[in-house]
């Protein structure tokens, strides 16, 4: 057995565990007072986070455009009220531009990761009656994957995201400049970038037989329809689709998936019935009749786990919040001059609510789970408030048309976040929820006092 | 050249005697306050004892009320709170971990409907008793109570879309609003005064926002408190008393009580 096949089992079972554990620990929105129903899971407890790559980074800068589009999308407020008053963006469920497989909400979802978007929670209008969810996808390499939608029912990009907004999520309509901006936004987000595919989609480098075996099936004419395989629907050198609807026995026309970074995708399918790679071959040598030994559909899932795969497919800690929030603030070094009030509100509604968050990050001192770092977790928790309350400071001055006040602001605010926020969260991280051993023990804490709620009385 | 040092000195003379006048007026009123911070910790100390009560003669509904009644007490109090007495504070008031305190108690109580509190109760009433005893005689600084309602008003705009901490009784709305009257009765009692006679525009500003936080509270339910301007309103009312801060002698509050 090659050290790659054994460095993929010992992952699988990595992962395995770690999933298991995260889920052990999952802490779901609770309480009788919430807009979201009870025992919604949302996910955002997560310690990792999906890994974003841009494409405008490979060349150079991102543009304005494309980071007005990242702050949009991560803004509740282009949403509707319900959406708003639960904190929810797009963001919330295409975490940095990818799925959500833990992401929840009772009568809305059938299962962890997929999404009914037309329920009753968020538009009552957009209601169908059914509760027929679909799997949330990845949006990386959204570019080469038109048309959009589960079913494909959508060719154009912007048409899609300004469905989402407003019939999905009751959003009022949003201006052309900020559905350009989200489109750019969509059309940066690239697939992680994966060794072993080399061009045409074809596995190079080291590849074990059982990959090689697999790549080889992928290709192979299926034996009751000659015409068909794996490779005419998810075509290699096409980022694995074909653009097209299929009926694959899954009860309907879906489109065809990219298989690219599929790896971090699950659960499967339109509606995220499988879990698992096993599952989608088993499905696929039933329906299709293809007589696959339990060989083959090993290699096959060896050759899909190989082209599936990302480099460094998840980021942690302050850093990543704070690169993040770092885009979005530079939106104002020039919507600040510009006096253009619509960008400036929406920068700092978005980053202040980012910050509050990362805030909480740095337990207060009545969060008795967390055993030292004070001092450090005050300090860290202080800077960030501070900060919040410039650029809050920053909006006030702008709608007042003291632009002048809001660019010392906006100077302030930077030189705060070059050196000094960064420094303080460092200094504060050991007993931050960024690190593994407080994270489990705070949220092993919240999880024990809500079982109180819902034991038997 | 005789001339202009005197006048300088006259001027700095009355500037200091202002401030020191300034000082003393907040430290009056700082005093005023007093009885209300006793008031507001005797009531939570009331609740505690009955919900006590109630709880050892296992009337859950009884104790529960009780409950209640002692955490809004606790609620108006927290602007001084967490400034002048953190560590009792982190035993009255711990969260999530609550091993001691309000939580403890509400977990058990409206979570899984048991009265068996005895020995929870009993501690959170010896917290409160001692604070009740404390705040006899405790120096209560005009600083420090400016600080602690900065801080609780920037508190009021953390978000509660999880339901927030009072979530298992479903009070966080309650919480709020008793925060609200917190920030605004130690806002009236012991710096409005002073405020509106050196910056009367200032001192509206402060008293317009502390009313639409009261508006916005004032919602049926958690869900329809509209949380962007609630998270707004208290943005910009803390900065319009880090403002008044300096214009009433004092330094600027900084956002959390350890970190000065």
């Amino acid at each position: 057995m090659s050290f790659r096949r054994w460095s993929g089992i010992a992952l699988a079972i990595g992962l395995l565990i770690a999933g298991l554990h995260e889920r052990a620990l999952a802490f779901p929105v609770d309480g009788d007072q919430t807009t979201l129903p009870a025992k919604t899971e949302l996910n955002e407890d997560a310690l990792r986070r999906p890994r974003e790559v841009f494409h405008s980074e490979i060349t150079g800068r991102r543009s304005e455009l494309i980071k007005l589009g990242n702050l949009a999308f991560s803004s509740p407020s282009i949403l509707g009220n319900v959406a708003q008053q639960a904190g929810i963006s797009c963001e919330t469920c295409h975490v940095n531009g990818a799925g959500n497989a833990r992401l929840f909400v009772p009568k809305m979802s059938t299962r962890p990761g997929n999404f009914d978007t037309t329920g009753p929670l968020f538009n009552p209008k957009a209601d169908n009656g059914v509760l027929d969810p679909v799997r949330i996808p990845s949006l990386r390499g959204a570019r080469y994957l038109a048309p959009y939608g589960a079913d494909g029912r959508m060719a154009s990009l912007r048409d899609f995201v300004r469905n989402v907004i407003v019939n999905e999520f009751a959003g009022a309509e949003p201006s052309p400049a900020i559905l350009d901006a989200i489109v750019a936004y969509i059309h940066d987000i690239d697939f992680l970038p994966n060794q072993s595919l080399g061009p045409a989609g074809r596995l190079v480098g080291k590849i074990s037989d059982s990959e090689r075996r697999g790549e080889a099936l992928f290709a192979k004419p299926f034996p009751h329809d000659p015409g068909l395989s794996c490779a005419a629907c998810h075509i290699p050198s096409a980022a694995f689709v074909d653009h097209r609807q299929h009926d694959v026995g899954s009860g309907g026309l879906f489109k065809t998936p990219t298989l690219r970074n599929a790896d971090f995708n699950a659960p499967y399918f339109h509606d995220g019935r499988f879990d698992s790679y096993d599952q989608v071959v088993a499905h696929f040598d039933r329906v299709f009749e293809l007589g696959l030994s339990a060989q083959d559909q090993k290699d096959l899932v060896a050759y899909l786990t190989a082209v599936g795969d990302g480099a460094m497919p998840y980021e942690q800690g302050a850093g990543a919040a704070l690169k993040e929030i770092d885009d979005f603030a530079s939106l104002l070094a020039t919507a600040i001059p510009d006096g253009d009030k619509e960008t400036v509100a929406l920068a700092v509604d978005t980053i202040g609510g980012e910050l509050r968050e990362l805030t909480e990050h740095y337990p207060d001192r009545k969060d008795t789970s967390v055993p030292g770092g004070e001092q450090e977790r005050a300090a860290a928790r202080a800077a960030l408030k501070e900060v919040v309350l410039l650029l809050r400071r920053i909006d006030m001055a702008v709608g007042e048309g003291r632009t002048a006040d809001a660019a010392a602001d906006y100077r302030n605010y930077r030189s705060l976040m070059v050196a000094a926020v960064p420094s303080l969260l460092a200094r504060a991280d050991r007993w931050s929820l960024f690190n593994a051993a407080v994270h489990d023990s705070h949220y092993e804490a919240l999880r024990q006092v809500m079982q109180s709620k819902h034991m038997p009385q | 050249m005789v001339g202009k040092r005197v006048a300088l000195s006259l001027v700095l003379a009355l500037a200091v005697g202002a401030r020191v006048a300034d000082a003393a007026a907040l430290d009056d009123a700082a005093e005023r306050y007093r009885p209300y911070a006793i008031e507001g910790i005797g009531s939570a100390l009331a609740g505690a004892r009955y919900l006590r009560e109630r709880a050892a003669a296992k009337d859950l509904a009884g104790a529960k009320k009780a409950w209640l009644s002692a955490r809004a007490g606790w609620e108006r109090s927290e602007v001084f709170t967490a400034g002048f007495v953190p560590e009792l504070d982190a035993l009255i008031d711990a969260w999530p971990n609550a091993s001691s305190g309000f939580h403890t108690i509400e977990a058990k109580l409206f979570g899984a409907g048991q009265t068996d509190v005895g020995s929870d109760a009993d501690a959170l009433v010896q917290h409160l008793d001692e604070l009740h005893t404390k705040l006899r005689d405790m120096p209560l600084s005009p600083q420090g109570l400016l600080d602690g309602t900065v801080r609780l008003a920037y508190e009021v705009g953390e978000s509660k879309a999880d339901g927030g901490e009072s979530r298992i009784s479903g009070t966080s709305l309650d919480d709020m609003r008793n925060n609200i009257a917190g920030v605004e009765f130690a806002y009236r009692t012991i710096f409005a005064d002073r405020l509106k006679e050196v910056d009367a525009g200032l001192a509206d500003k402060v008293t317009a926002r502390i009313e639409q936080l009261k508006t916005i509270v004032a919602a049926p339910d958690l869900p329809h408190v509209n949380v962007r301007a609630l998270r707004r309103v208290s943005e910009e009312l803390v900065i319009s008393l880090q403002t008044a801060s300096a214009k009433l002698g004092l330094h600027r509050s900084t956002l959390e009580a350890q970190s000065r």
